[in-house]
C-alpha cells in the first residue's frame, strides 16, 4: 500500500513538473481564464447587467481554467503519454494504471486552482469587482465539492482515452460542453429545458451552483441538496471508472492501442 | 530445467475495421502458433524482417499485449493472469527515442519509474547511481533527456529496464538508429547482462548483431519460426553454398535473368550503391559462376569481383526468402 502512495505521489509530482515547465500548460491556467474572464467582467460590468452576475465574470474565468486543466490532465495527459510512448511504458510497470492516473489529475488540480489567481486579480484591480456575499465556510465546502467532481470526471474520462484513440478527437467537445451545460460563466436558468436536463447529470453544475451561491446573499439556497447530488454524482462516475478501468486492462491488451501506432 | 521464457502454440491476431459508412472488420494474424522454450540465463535473439511478429511476441510476453490463443510464460508465470506478478520481475527495453519524459533529466525519470516498479526508496537511492555509473551516463544524469544524444536516450532506457533488477530482459531493436560505436557499446553490456545470468530476449534486424552475441537464434517469417539454433547451427542452412559479389555500373536485366538460369545458383540480388550496384550471387559452386561471368556480363563495366564463405545474414536471406 505504501509502495502504490509513493507511485501516486511521484505521478503527481511529475505532473506538477511537466506542467511547470511546458509552455502550453501557462495557456489553460493563466491565457484562456483571463481572457474568458476579461469578456465575462467587461460584459457583466455594463449599465444594466444585474449586479449579483457580476460573480460570474469573477469566478467563470478561475472554473473554466481549473476544469481545463483538471480535465486536460487526464484526457489529454494520457495521449501526450502516447505520443511520447510512455503510455506502454507506465502501463507495463507494477503499478495499475489507476494509481498514476491519480496521482497525475491531483498534480493538474493543484495547478489548475491556480487559474483563479489572475482571473481574481483581473476582476479586482481592472474591475472592482468583489464577491459581495460571501459564506466562506460555504465557498470553501463547495470549493472542494467542486474539486472532488473534477477529480471523478476526469479520473472516469482518462480510460476512454486510452481505450480508444478516436476519444480524442471528441477532447475538446466535452471541455467546451462542461463550460456551457455547468454554468461556468451564466446561470443554467437561461439553458434550454433539453441542456438543463443534461446538465443536472454532470456533477459539477450542482458544485458550482452551491459555489455561485455561497457568494450571494438573496435567493433560495439548499446547499445541501446540492453538495449531496454532486458528490453523488461524482460518486456514481467512480463506479463507472471502476469498470473502465478493468476494461482498459483487458482491451488496450487485445487491441494493442496503448502505442503510438 | 523450467524455461525462462516458453511459447506454446501462440497466436495473435489484430482485429480493425475500416470504411466509414459501411464497417468492415480486417483481421491481421500476427503470430500464428509460435513455439518457443528460453533456458534460464540464455541471451536468444529473434531475427525477422518489419511486420514479421517480433514485437508482438515482445508485448506479449511483457504482458503489454494478450495472445489470442495458446500460451507465453515468464519465470513460470502466466503472461496473460500473473501480471502483477511478472512485471515485477521483468525489463524491457523498445528501441528508438520515444518512451522518456523528454522535459525531466535523466535522473528524474529514473527516480519515477523506480516508483512506478514500486521499489523501496532505500533500494533505488543506491541503485539509480550504480546503472548511472555503469551506463555511463553518470554526470549527465542532472540534464534535461532532450539534451541526450541518440546513444544517451538508448542507454537511459536499459537503465529504466534494469531498475528493478530483472530477471528476464526483453529488448526489442535496442541498437536500432545508434550509431557504431553507441550500438557496439550496447551489445558489450547486453552480453555482459546474460554473463551475469539475466535470460536476454533480443529481437533486432542486423544479423551481425545476432551472430556476435546470441548464444541462440530463431528467425520469424510471417508470425512463424523458420529456423531456431545457435549461429553456427543457422549457418548450416547455406553451408553446402557460396557467395559470390561483384560491383557493376548500370546492370541490364536480362543478363541478372541470365545469371539466376546458371547451374547451382540460388538466389540473385542487387543492392544500389552510391556509384556502383553490388550483385550477390548465392550458389553451390562460386568458381563456375566466376568463370561464366566474363560471358553472361560482356560488355557490363564489372569491378571487385570475389568468392566468399556464406554468413549468418545469407543465411538468414534464404531462410526468408524460402519461406515466402
Amino acid at each position: 500500500m505504501r509502495s502504490l502512495a509513493r507511485a501516486a505521489f511521484s505521478a503527481f509530482r511529475v505532473s506538477v513538473r511537466l506542467r511547470f515547465i511546458s509552455p502550453w500548460s501557462y495557456l489553460n491556467w493563466l491565457v484562456f481564464p483571463v481572457m474568458f474572464a476579461a469578456v465575462g467582467l467587461y460584459v457583466l460590468s455594463r449599465p444594466g447587467a444585474a449586479s449579483s452576475h457580476i460573480v460570474y465574470g469573477l469566478l467563470g474565468g478561475g472554473l473554466i481554467g481549473y476544469w481545463s486543466v483538471a480535465y486536460l490532465d487526464g484526457g489529454n495527459g494520457i495521449q501526450d503519454e502516447r505520443w511520447s510512448g510512455t503510455l506502454e511504458q507506465i502501463f507495463a510497470t507494477p503499478t495499475p494504471l489507476w494509481v498514476i492516473v491519480l496521482g497525475k489529475i491531483c498534480g493538474g488540480l493543484l495547478f489548475g486552482l491556480l487559474a483563479f489567481l489572475p482571473t481574481a486579480a483581473l476582476a479586482y484591480f481592472g474591475f472592482h469587482a468583489v464577491l459581495p456575499g460571501l459564506d466562506a465556510g460555504r465557498f470553501a465546502i463547495s470549493l472542494g465539492v467542486l474539486t472532488l467532481s473534477f477529480f471523478c470526471i476526469a479520473l472516469t474520462l482518462t480510460p476512454l482515452f486510452a481505450l480508444w484513440r478516436w476519444v480524442f478527437s471528441m477532447l475538446n467537445g466535452f471541455e467546451l460542453g462542461v463550460y456551457v451545460l455547468s454554468g461556468f460563466m451564466f446561470p443554467v436558468a437561461v439553458l434550454a429545458p433539453w441542456a438543463q436536463g443534461v446538465a443536472g447529470a454532470l456533477s459539477p453544475t450542482w458544485a458550482v451552483r452551491a459555489l455561485y451561491a455561497s457568494t450571494l446573499t438573496e435567493g433560495p439556497h439548499d446547499f445541501a441538496a446540492w453538495w449531496l447530488a454532486a458528490v453523488g454524482l461524482s460518486l456514481a462516475y467512480l463506479g463507472g471508472a471502476y469498470f473502465l478501468y478493468a476494461l482498459v486492462g483487458q482491451r488496450a491488451r487485445i487491441s494493442g492501442q496503448l502505442a503510438l501506432v | 530445467m523450467q524455461p525462462a521464457i516458453e511459447a506454446r502454440q501462440l497466436r495473435k491476431t489484430y482485429t480493425t475495421t475500416r470504411g466509414f459508412f459501411r464497417r468492415e472488420r480486417v483481421e491481421r494474424v500476427a503470430l500464428r502458433g509460435v513455439d518457443l522454450a528460453i533456458a534460464p540465463g540464455e541471451l536468444f535473439g529473434l531475427l525477422g524482417p518489419n511486420g514479421a511478429g517480433k514485437t508482438t511476441m515482445v508485448k506479449i510476453f511483457t504482458t503489454l499485449l494478450l495472445p489470442s490463443s495458446g500460451m507465453a510464460m515468464v519465470l513460470g508465470l502466466d503472461a496473460v493472469k500473473d501480471q502483477w506478478q511478472l512485471r515485477k520481475r521483468i525489463g524491457f527495453v523498445f528501441g528508438g527515442e520515444r518512451g522518456l519524459y523528454w522535459r525531466l533529466s535523466g535522473l528524474d525519470n529514473l527516480r519515477y519509474f523506480a516508483d512506478l516498479y514500486r521499489i523501496p526508496p532505500e533500494v533505488s537511492r543506491r541503485r539509480i547511481p550504480e546503472l548511472l555509473e555503469r551506463l555511463d551516463l553518470a554526470g549527465r544524469e542532472r540534464d534535461r533527456v532532450e539534451l541526450y544524444s541518440r546513444g544517451m536516450k538508448q542507454r537511459l532506457h536499459l537503465a529504466r529496464g534494469l531498475l528493478n533488477d530483472p530477471e528476464v530482459l526483453f529488448l526489442d531493436e535496442p541498437t536500432i538508429g545508434l550509431d557504431p560505436v553507441g550500438a557496439r557499446e550496447l551489445r558489450l553490456i547486453v552480453r555482459e547482462l546474460a554473463d551475469a545470468g539475466k535470460t536476454v530476449f533480443l529481437t533486432t534486424h542486423y544479423m551481425f548483431e545476432a551472430d556476435a552475441i546470441c548464444d541462440r537464434i530463431a528467425v520469424i517469417k510471417d508470425g512463424g519460426i523458420v529456423a531456431e539454433g545457435s549461429p553456427s547451427s543457422i549457418k548450416t542452412v547455406v553451408q553446402d553454398q557460396g557467395v559470390v559479389e561483384f560491383e557493376v555500373v548500370g546492370m541490364p536485366v536480362d543478363r541478372l535473368a541470365g545469371l539466376r538460369s546458371l547451374p547451382g545458383v540460388r538466389s540473385v540480388t542487387i543492392s544500389e550503391h552510391e556509384l556502383a550496384q553490388v550483385v550477390t550471387v548465392h550458389c553451390a559452386r562460386p568458381a563456375d559462376v566466376m568463370t561464366q561471368l566474363g560471358v553472361i556480363l560482356d560488355g557490363v563495366k564489372m569491378q571487385k569481383v570475389s568468392s566468399r564463405e556464406p554468413t549468418l545474414e545469407d543465411a538468414y536471406v534464404q531462410l526468408i526468402g524460402e519461406s515466402q
